[in-house]
């Protein structure tokens, strides 16, 4: 066992087991923090595979950003009325069903996963993808980077419009 | 170094995550706790583009993510502030006791 | 890298980007006018207008072009440009309608920022009527959605509309997460995302059934939900009932059109044999799933059930969105048939379904305005109430349900002329009688404005010069496509052109 696979494993198994909690989990405050571990494994997982800078973005956008968004969410929900922090779940039967349709589910996506071909072809790899993320932005997928940016700025006012208190 | 470890390692990983997510958008009720677990699919989804490019030596994969990061921003941004102006209204964040409608 | 052959393409990119330009600069100029005159009632609604209208001449004057642009991110030809042309006339026909919305006015609610994004909602639309690659079709729908989920949480304090809007986010968060699952997948297997190439690396590889087709099935999952298509359509009644009714007909026609025309772009350029689109009638398909049939299955779910559930509806929008999911399932049967007659039917069909929904709409609209709310028993004696919105009410009904002399005839004969020429003749079948039993809701509200007892405080309903030019717009067509259509006909003939690519 090489010190990649063990990275590899130890990535694994922290994002399976902290994204678990986050679904379980009966305080929605452990979840959130459960979720803060497994966009961390995602980015540790990026960088075995060879995308510096996307693990880099991971931690600033989903970690800095989206975490503390959704910490600010529950914060904002929880303390307007100090209901407890506790959330419920389904019925049994319902929580049965769902799992064995999951349990089907991954089964099916992982036979999918190992039966394919899939196109692959090995260039050598590497040693930053900086360089040409940045060229292929402004380049070949230019559009797409001009209707995220509209799309941001629609967010953005859609974001502020909705959640302000009226004002008049 | 990517030879260590096979592709369908990274892809199983992937599916289980978008699995594990799958399961919370299911079965729990809490608005934020959809909107993680939704997080925790687009997350999937982005190891998904990783390996594939990874293994094909094709940056283009990693522009991909680059942008399902951007729209999850902005999709998470959105959804928290409906879910705020929805406790305004109705002092609930469970979905299942937003039930003026039929599901 | 950047040399000057990119820089040329570039430059001619832009310049058929030009429509979409102008949305974009109406956005960002109309978002400055509502910071600066902030209590302004109707000047962001001209703006928009005006942006509107500049954008649609440029559309018009480029209605023949033919080029994949931005290096082939998107692909400009007439098949796109018929769908951008339709968004564009719905929204111009729904900012009009806004202006005379009640709801959406009431206790001084400031209502710039509702136009603002209904124009960037239409820049989303016209770029998943060109989109010619996945991950733009996501980035496109994704600027489409998050507009439409403010959009129907737009009047955040009356109950309904927010948990409208809540659904609409969660759902749409999760199908759309699917579709990028389903995107994934097919990056692994082509290792590319255009349409075209998508196309060819099925050609010349061998691609493994199954992952195709759960690749396949989870971007129609995605793509259906914006059409509401059965078993997609959960969400459908309740966003619809809970919404502002402009955008509530605003949903029915626009986004349903970009997702029509990204799922038959998508459908035809990726999975179908292209040495032989130009001159013939058949088309093969590639690989070994029939998708065909896929779509097949899910026109009959989708307009038998929209049917069905429609026929116990006591609130005219939940009414109003159910009819639309059947008519969805109508226009799927001519996605089915995929050659040039069937595409040419989904675009007259998408024509016709436009003006008579938007009338209908509308007449709900006018209705809610002075009765408060949109329930069936209100619709009680309406036709004495209110003679010539009745009227026009009943010629969209009866243009909904098919019958002549109305333009929803001329749809509905196209759809069926089509799926009759091909071998799903058992599709049509269904859909005739899908049509019968569409006529008994469409009868009931018939019934109850003119036939239902009423109490007799005969009060006749007035209303502002407006509403009815904009009634007299809708109504006139609707009589007008179902006699002389010959026009429309050459138009969606001449727009069947999808461009496949260099």
């Amino acid at each position: 066992m090489s010190l990649i696979d063990i990275a590899f494993y130890f990535f694994a198994i922290l994002i399976i087991a902290s994204a678990y909690i986050v679904v379980t989990s009966k305080n929605i405050m452990y979840s959130a923090f459960a979720l803060l571990f497994t966009f961390f494994g995602v980015a540790g997982i990026y960088v075995l595979l060879n995308a510096d800078f996307l693990a880099i973005t991971q931690i600033v956008i989903y970690i800095g950003g989206i975490l503390v968004l959704i910490i600010f969410g529950v914060m904002l929900t929880n303390r307007i009325t100090g209901v407890d922090i506790k959330t419920g779940t389904m019925s049994k039967f319902q929580i049965w069903m769902t799992a064995i349709l999951c349990v089907i589910a991954a089964i099916g996506l992982i036979l999918i996963f190992t039966q394919t071909n899939w196109n692959t072809a090995l260039s050598p790899t590497k040693a930053s993808t900086i360089e040409d993320i940045g060229t292929l932005l402004l380049t070949d997928y230019l559009i797409g980077f001009e209707i995220a940016s509209v799309l941001l700025l629609i967010a953005i006012i859609g974001a502020a419009l909705i959640a302000r208190r009226k004002t008049n | 170094m990517l030879i260590d470890v096979p592709q369908e390692y990274y892809l199983i990983l992937s599916a289980m995550m978008f699995v594990i997510g799958s399961v919370g958008v299911l079965t729990r009720r809490n608005a934020i706790i959809i909107f993680m677990s939704i997080e925790i699919m687009l997350n999937s989804v982005n190891l998904t583009f990783v390996s594939f490019a990874a293994f094909m030596g094709d940056t283009a994969g990693q522009i991909f993510v680059f942008f399902v990061m951007a729209v999850a921003a902005a999709e998470a941004a959105v959804g928290l502030a409906i879910v705020l102006a929805l406790f305004r209204n109705k002092k609930t964040i469970y979905v299942d006791e937003v039930s003026l409608m039929k599901w | 890298m950047i040399d000057e052959i990119f820089l040329s393409q570039l430059k001619q990119s832009v310049d058929l980007f030009l429509p979409e330009t102008i949305l974009v600069a109406t956005f960002i100029i109309a978002l400055i006018f509502d910071l600066i005159y902030k209590n302004s009632r109707y000047l962001i609604a001209v703006i928009s207008i005006i942006g509107l209208v500049f954008s649609g001449i440029f559309l018009v004057n480029q209605s023949t072009s033919s080029a994949a642009i931005f290096s082939g991110m998107l692909s400009f030809d007439p098949f796109g440009n018929f769908f951008k042309i339709l968004i564009l006339l719905t929204t111009i026909i729904i900012v009009l309608m806004s202006v005379f919305s009640k709801e959406l006015y009431e206790g001084g609610r400031k209502t710039g920022e509702y136009y603002i994004l209904i124009v960037g909602m239409t820049f989303g639309m016209f770029l998943l009527a060109v989109a010619n690659n996945l991950i733009i079709v996501y980035l496109a729908i994704e600027t489409m959605s998050i507009s439409s989920y403010i959009l129907a949480g737009y009047t955040k304090e009356i109950k309904r509309a927010s948990e409208a809007s809540l659904k609409y986010v969660i759902f749409g968060a999760v199908s759309s997460g699917m579709m990028i699952y389903g995107i994934s997948l097919i990056y692994g297997l082509t290792g590319s995302l255009t349409f075209d190439a998508i196309n060819s690396a099925m050609i010349s590889s061998d691609i493994s059934g199954l992952t195709l087709l759960i690749a396949g099935l989870m971007i129609i999952a995605g793509i259906g939900y914006k059409i509401s298509a059965v078993p997609f359509h959960f969400w459908t009644p309740d966003v619809y009932e809970g919404a502002p009714i402009t955008i509530t007909a605003y949903l029915s026609v626009a986004s349903k059109a970009a997702g029509f025309a990204v799922l038959i772009r998508f459908l035809k350029v990726s999975f179908f044999d292209s040495t032989n689109y130009a001159n013939d009638e058949i088309w093969t398909l590639i690989g070994t799933i029939d998708w065909q049939i896929v779509i097949a299955i899910l026109s009959v779910l989708t307009m038998t059930l929209g049917n069905l559930v429609a026929l116990w509806q006591t609130n005219m929008k939940r009414l109003l969105a159910y009819s639309s999911i059947a008519h969805a399932g109508y226009i799927l049967m001519g996605v089915v048939v995929m050659t040039d007659i069937g595409v040419t039917s989904v675009l007259i069909y998408f024509f016709v379904y436009m003006i008579m929904n938007l009338g209908a709409f509308l007449v709900v609209m006018i209705i809610a305005n002075k009765t408060g709310n949109e329930d069936i028993q209100k619709y009680n004696g309406i036709g004495h109430k209110a003679p010539f919105v009745s009227a026009c009410m009943v010629i969209f009904l009866i243009s909904l349900t098919g019958l002549p002399p109305t333009a929803g005839f001329i749809g509905k004969w196209a759809v069926f002329t089509a799926v009759l020429k091909s071998e799903y003749i058992w599709l049509a079948v269904v859909g005739v009688l899908n049509s019968v039993v569409s006529l008994y809701y469409y009868v009931k509200i018939f019934r109850n404005m003119y036939i239902r007892n009423f109490e007799d405080d005969s009060e006749i309903y007035e209303f502002s010069p407006g509403t009815y030019i904009l009634l007299i717009i809708l109504a006139v067509p609707t009589l007008i496509f179902g006699i002389y259509f010959t026009p429309l006909l050459d138009w969606a003939e001449s727009s069947v052109k999808i461009f496949l690519g260099v």
